[in-house]
């Protein structure tokens, strides 16, 4: 699954886009995180590898902006186990064990759309890289064919 | 033989000496628990049996202690020199002594890499067995005739390197939260709007301090755990405050012997560099008294939220908290629940107090008997200011105001009338619900717009009136504004500052 960030501008905000989405492509697409309102909106979505292609080229034909979020990562070695991150998650992706380990979980992680904790932490064992294997860029235009009407 | 008719002896006394502990250690029948174990066995089976069955307890902290530095002496280069500035790895180091001999403060920042890399950093390297670049200059002398020097070197290159420490180990401290509407960066870590978050500092009942708060057992030349190696107390440390129980030690060891697992270079962001130093101290159970002081729990440490976004030094104090709330991960603030997370490690605390007992047991580590007490009666007072600092509330004009429901036109009669360039939108009760300026008006009127609703700034900068007229100043530069309202907590009007009057008064 990769993860892509959708940006709505005002104009088309109103429109179900992504449910025809999900409706012409047969994409399965998981939503993690969405802030939507009159004035636009960000909406963080997971989309099969096999489908990013089409699905990608899809939003950008009904005028969303689509980018490659980055992941966070937490380099162990650098990490001193502080807890400075844990409360700052506001998905409670990172979480302190009963031994005061610190762990987390990149499940929950919405990646830089948040990075929160990027810059709080103070040995910077945390950072935002690139997914891995993956790039966006604009070869994901429409092919005939692949948008079934 | 001799052992077993001393240990029945102890079994009956009511004391015990460092002298007798430490036959216990050589003989390898010592008895040491970590401050979490005896906590538990005097729950279970009591003080007096946890007098008699052990012998020492360990204690632990793991973190940011910014009072930290090291002491280094370089040797003579060839021609020598006398130091008068000097930098390694770009952060400036000072120059304490005579000629080569260097003190790198935790918290120095690079000047090349501000606040990436600082002295605690450099420090970490030359623990690490890292080579770093020295850089000096000196204004040369008959004897130190050299005025410029650059080397490489690493720990072992040193004569010296020695952690020097003047304020480590707090027995306890501040839960930080931030009530303003804007995040900010402390020496707390990161604060989010609206008390979203807050942080706290310190083991609570691991802490060395909180175990022996009178000062029975730590005292000038208390040989601890520093940094992965032997170090010794050498004195209380600044700002040593035993009786509010905010106890400080100024410790020593030497660097050459440490490990980056328990001293480790750090940043906080928009604050700078520090030094995360790991300090364990053995508590010898001498009386029964001690062995009821070692069983203090989190429950019953204490210690206050206290506001930061309050930039003063008597900041507001918003709760109470106990150090079990504090690692629960939730506190209550009012009617508010809020979560909270460490900046100091627990588990390095743990792996602090473990190492200790390992060393002890294996005979590694032997107590000493202090030399000197601690002082328990110190104050710590503010500073003496012989110059007044401006506060908002010095510069304070009367706010001309408006409300909401009047005419553009109106109200440009009022900037002309009064000859100001903002006007305060209130409601009837002097609540703060806007701002427009001389500039809003004039684009209203040019383009025909008539409501003054359509043109109000809502989201507005404001400023209190006890708040430090710099802060209020820096706030209006990030911003590129020219005013502030300055309101109370219930965000009512109180007056306006502007930038022409504070520049007046900061002498701008």
């Amino acid at each position: 699954m990769v993860r892509i960030l959708l940006k709505f501008p005002e104009k088309i905000v109103d429109e179900p886009i992504i449910s025809q989405v999900i409706l012409t492509l047969k994409a399965p697409l998981n939503i993690i995180t969405a802030y939507v309102n009159s004035k636009g909106g960000e909406v963080l979505v997971e989309v099969p590898e096999d489908k990013m292609e089409t699905v990608v080229a899809a939003f950008r034909k009904h005028g969303v902006s689509v980018s490659l979020p980055k992941f966070i990562e937490v380099d162990e070695t650098k990490c001193i186990n502080c807890g400075a991150c844990v409360a700052l998650c506001p998905f409670e992706a990172i979480t302190q064990q009963e031994d005061g380990s610190i762990i987390f979980n990149k499940e929950k992680c919405v990646g830089s759309t948040c990075g929160t904790c990027v810059d709080a932490c103070p040995a910077r064992a945390i950072r935002s890289v690139k997914q891995e294997n993956t790039t966006l860029t604009n070869r994901h235009t429409i092919k005939s064919g692949q948008l079934r009407s | 033989m001799h052992c077993l008719e001393e240990s029945k002896l102890a079994s009956q006394s009511r004391t015990r000496s460092i002298e007798e502990i430490n036959r216990k250690i050589r003989s390898g029948d010592v008895q040491v628990l970590t401050a979490e174990e005896m906590k538990k066995l005097v729950e279970s089976s009591g003080v007096e049996v946890a007098f008699k069955e052990v012998d020492i307890v360990t204690t632990g902290t793991f973190g940011a202690m910014c009072s930290s530095g090291a002491i280094i002496n370089l040797g003579h280069s060839d021609p020598p020199i006398k130091i008068h500035r000097a930098w390694i790895n770009d952060v400036e180091v000072s120059h304490p002594g005579a000629a080569v001999d260097l003190y790198i403060g935790a918290t120095a920042t690079s000047e090349t890499n501000s606040f990436e890399y600082g002295g605690g950093h450099v420090i970490e390297d030359l623990v690490r067995g890292k080579e770093v670049e020295l850089r000096a200059v000196a204004y040369g002398t008959d004897c130190y005739p050299r005025t410029k020097l650059k080397t490489h070197l690493t720990k072992d290159d040193l004569n010296q390197f020695y952690l020097l420490n003047f304020r480590n180990c707090y027995q306890r401290y501040n839960c930080a939260v931030n009530t303003r509407d804007e995040t900010i960066y402390t020496y707390m870590g990161k604060l989010l709007p609206r008390m979203r978050n807050a942080t706290f500092s310190g083991a609570g009942e691991l802490n060395p301090l909180m175990n022996d708060p009178d000062y029975e057992t730590i005292g000038v030349g208390t040989r601890i755990f520093l940094g992965g190696a032997q170090g010794y107390v050498i004195g209380e440390g600044t700002q040593h405050d035993p009786r509010n129980l905010n106890g400080t030690l100024m410790v020593r060891g030497n660097c050459k012997n440490m490990s980056p697992e328990f001293l480790r270079g750090a940043t906080f962001t928009k604050y700078g560099a520090t030094l995360y130093v790991g300090i364990g101290i053995p508590i010898p159970i001498l009386n029964v008294g001690l062995a009821k002081k070692t069983a203090i729990r989190d429950e019953e440490i204490f210690t206050n939220v206290v506001d930061y976004g309050i930039p003063r030094r008597d900041r507001p104090e918003l709760a109470r908290v106990s150090y079990k709330e504090l690692k629960s991960g939730r506190i209550t603030v009012g009617d508010k629940s809020v979560r909270v997370s460490s900046l100091s490690s627990l588990k390095t605390a743990r792996k602090i107090a473990e190492t200790l007992k390992s060393w002890i047991e294996n005979g590694l580590f032997y107590l000493t008997q202090p030399v000197e007490r601690l002082p328990t009666d110190t104050v710590f007072k503010p500073m003496r200011q012989t110059e007044e600092t401006p506060f908002v509330a010095a510069v304070m004009q009367p706010a001309v105001t408006c409300s909401e429901d009047e005419e553009v036109r109106a109200v440009a009669e009022r900037i002309v009338s009064k000859s100001v360039n903002h006007i305060v939108v209130v409601d009837e009760k002097g609540i703060l619900h806007g701002i427009v300026t001389s500039w809003d008006i004039t684009r209203a009127m040019a383009e025909g717009c008539k409501s003054l609703s359509d043109i109000l700034t809502r989201h507005v900068i404001t400023a209190k009136p006890d708040e430090p007229l710099e802060t209020a100043s820096k706030r209006m530069a990030q911003h590129n504004i020219s005013a502030l309202p300055v309101v109370d907590n219930e965000r009512k009007v109180l007056g306006i500052i502007t930038a022409e009057d504070v520049s007046k008064m900061l002498g701008r």
